[in-house]
């Protein structure tokens, strides 16, 4: 369980609207934990066989889940993202004209911001795909363990097709997102800010916490487990997760 | 020909049928069968697997016996019925296309008709095959509905329901029989890649697991995963305005809510659509789906696009049109503006900071369960090839396979290191302290290459150097 733990975790730590729209893990667990207990097939078990069916299609309904989702937000993310790009051209257009007044600022400010949560979004987003894919996988491989069922193998390369998990489009819109922050933001502070703002704390339910508390999940999950094998992922390793670490999760200043 | 998404699969299968069954059942009840079979999921109370088989589409090789097993009259439009199942492509995933055909058929159905064939169609009603939608979705739409209405076009039966009910049933079906194949013939003929992906359906059932349950529900996840396929090749089609949504079903009452995925090329088609007709305000969906001439954009998804796009644009102008507000804000804002204008970007980049980190994570993660499952894959076929080959060897000597056994997994363990060190070539150092991190864990027998079977020890080295890039 130490996976459902940590997708718990996750999905506590995501965005509120995103929660409910995680895989079910435990639901797949209690149903695969029903069929190992019911008597297997070849005795005949109309239980057993109508457990397995219900794990089938408890399966099927969580990727259609997914997959709604997953597109839904994506839609979002192609309308904002032009939004976002007509906004800029807009302030270059008039940064051109008017001198950088006090408008000028605060609306450069706001889409700094804009932009940068937006980013930070869509990570969100494939993050989101990522894990249900995780957890998938998972529940898949207990499966095929428990069961001796051949199930796994052909079913994840289904997965592999969903929408949800091709996420090309997504890191395309993340890239471009990159480059324009890249050319909207002046040159970097030094290394030396970077100690200060180790202290800076973040809000409750801000992107930047999901973010945060994202990486440090990736990195417990793929820790390392007893059934290690050559279909896990190798251990995750930040260099700075002392600096991710040193950024609390709960905090009294807010980003605004 | 158009790579038409997954999702369209299923709008014209449910189109098709409609119209069939609209044809169909005006004349005989057999055409019936089909939707019937359907819709004997919600209706019969009694069998358990009716709900269980709901979604699947099973093999229909192992489905057939229980089908013939029934008597009289009913065998006959069973072996029909299988006939026609095999062949046709009456089968749909969501529910709520059964819904919207039942609504259509139970209209148009005769009553005697109906409730014989729901009693005996308990155990064929899961014939449908995969396949069927696969065809439909590369070909036109409307030419096979045609077809179908064509072909359904019997006469009208104009004896009394209830005496002609299965003498009109047999006679036309062996004829539906053979225009089936016919159908079926040309629809395989139509595309490669229909033909393959058939195959690959066939193959699914073949590989799976013995035992019904567990083989249908992955026809059934084929079905629904083979879709996608198309919707992740169409974002890659280059700016074409590629419909990406599924042809709306015609004669349908309730609006469809199937799920279109959208692009930025479409969007853009859509932004210039609005645009000409006067803005977001005054734009009606009706207005947009006509401008933009996409293929199988329905009014419905028009509709919430606009929605969607009408609140994103203006959310963030209140706060840019309101300078009043601004000014006051902003005179508060002027004392503290420059250390606290820093500050704030400084938290930015932070923030950026982090999330580029993520998603540079997720993408490595990405690519490694990728790579992973593609190895998976490719120990899969040897362990089959080698089971083939492996009876042979049994028959020879036995003692031969040890060796190679063991051989085997110490090539087979690195493997997966190096993969793993060769997809993250682009971010030296931390691969490699993950690299050296993985060896330890490796060095326990991964249970899934005992389960491999064994190889001569040439195999090896040609898949390490296939992983090598």
């Amino acid at each position: 369980m130490k996976f459902g733990k940590r997708l718990k975790q996750q999905i506590q730590e995501s965005l509120p609207g995103w929660r409910d729209k995680f895989l079910s893990y435990k639901d797949l667990k209690q149903l695969l934990n029903l069929i190992s207990s019911a008597p297997p097939v070849l005795s005949g078990s109309v239980e057993y066989v109508r457990a397995e069916s219900e794990f089938v299609v408890l399966l099927n309904k969580e990727i259609d889940k997914l997959n709604s989702f997953f597109m839904e937000k994506e839609e979002d993310f192609i309308i904002r993202h032009k939004e976002l790009q007509q906004r800029i051209q807009r302030m270059i257009a008039k940064s051109g004209s008017e001198a950088s007044g006090i408008d000028y600022k605060a609306e450069m400010r706001k889409i700094r911001k804009d932009i940068v949560d937006f980013h930070g979004e869509m990570v969100l987003l494939i993050n989101y795909s990522n894990v249900n894919y995780t957890g998938l996988a998972k529940i898949l491989k207990k499966y095929d363990k428990r069961t001796g069922g051949l199930l796994r193998l052909p079913f994840i390369q289904k997965v592999l097709q969903q929408p949800f998990f091709t996420t090309d489009l997504i890191s395309k819109l993340i890239k471009e997102c990159e480059i324009t922050i890249d050319s909207l933001f002046p040159a970097p502070a030094e290394k030396k800010a970077r100690g200060e703002i180790e202290a800076i704390t973040v809000a409750g339910e801000g992107i930047f916490r999901n973010t945060v508390a994202a990486l440090l999940t990736m990195q417990e999950i793929r820790r390392g487990s007893s059934t290690y094998s050559h279909f896990s992922l190798p251990p995750l390793n930040l260099p700075d997760t002392d600096v991710i670490k040193s950024v609390q999760l709960s905090s009294p200043i807010p980003i605004p | 020909m158009e790579a038409r998404p997954a999702l369209s699969i299923q709008r014209s299968g449910t189109q098709q049928l409609n119209n069939c069954g609209a044809s169909g059942a005006l004349s005989t009840s057999f055409p019936v069968l089909p939707s019937a079979l359907e819709e004997k999921y919600p209706n019969l109370p009694d069998s358990q697997q009716v709900p269980v088989e709901r979604q699947f589409r099973p093999c229909t090789s192992t489905v057939v016996s229980p089908i013939s097993s029934s008597s009289g009259v009913v065998g006959h439009m069973f072996s029909s019925s299988s006939g026609l199942s095999t062949d046709l492509h009456f089968s749909s995933v969501s529910q709520q296309e059964k819904h919207s055909r039942q609504s259509l058929f139970i209209s148009q159905s005769t009553s005697c008709g109906t409730s014989m064939l729901f009693q005996q169609a308990s155990h064929s009603g899961v014939l449908h095959s995969t396949a069927s939608s696969q065809y439909t979705k590369e070909n036109n739409d409307t030419s096979w509905c045609t077809d179908s209405l064509d072909f359904l076009d019997y006469p009208i039966n104009q004896n009394n329901p209830l005496d002609s009910c299965n003498t009109g049933e047999i006679l036309p079906s062996e004829d539906l029989n053979k225009r089936n194949w016919e159908w079926a013939d040309q629809l395989i003929s139509d595309d490669d890649a229909l033909t393959s992906s058939w195959n690959e359906l066939i193959a699914e059932t073949n590989v799976t697991d013995p035992g019904l349950k567990v083989e249908v529900p992955q026809q059934s996840t084929t079905f629904s995963i083979q879709q996608p396929q198309a919707s992740q090749q169409l974002p890659a089609s280059s700016g074409e305005t590629c419909p990406v949504v599924p042809p709306t079903p015609s004669g349908s009452g309730a609006p469809t809510k199937q799920r279109m995925r959208w692009t930025p090329e479409l969007h853009e088609a859509f932004v210039e659509a609005v645009n000409k007709l006067g803005g977001s305000e005054r734009a009606t969906p009706k207005g947009v789906l006509k401008l933009m001439k996409v293929e199988g954009l329905t009014i419905y998804h028009v509709k919430s696009h606009l929605q969607k796009y009408r609140t994103a644009r203006y959310k963030p102008e209140p706060s840019e049109g309101s300078s009043e507000k601004k000014h006051a804000l902003i005179d508060d804002l002027s004392s503290l503006d420059l250390k606290s204008g820093i500050e704030i970007t400084e938290a930015l980049r932070l923030q950026m900071e982090v999330q580029k980190r993520l998603h540079e994570q997720l993408e490595i993660q990405r690519n490694l369960q990728l790579r992973i499952e593609e190895q998976g894959r490719y120990l899969q076929m040897m362990f089959e090839k080698q089971c083939k080959s492996g009876l042979d060897l049994l028959k020879g000597s036995s003692s031969n396979l040890e060796n190679p056994l063991t051989d085997l997994t110490e090539p087979v363990l690195k493997s997966p290191d190096k993969s793993n060190l060769g997809v993250s070539e682009g971010n030296d150092h931390k691969m490699d302290e993950v690299g050296e991190k993985q060896k330890s864990p490796e060095n326990e027998v991964p249970e899934n290459l005992e389960a491999t079977a064994t190889d001569t020890p040439n195999s090896p080295p040609p898949k390490r150097a296939k992983l090598d890039e």
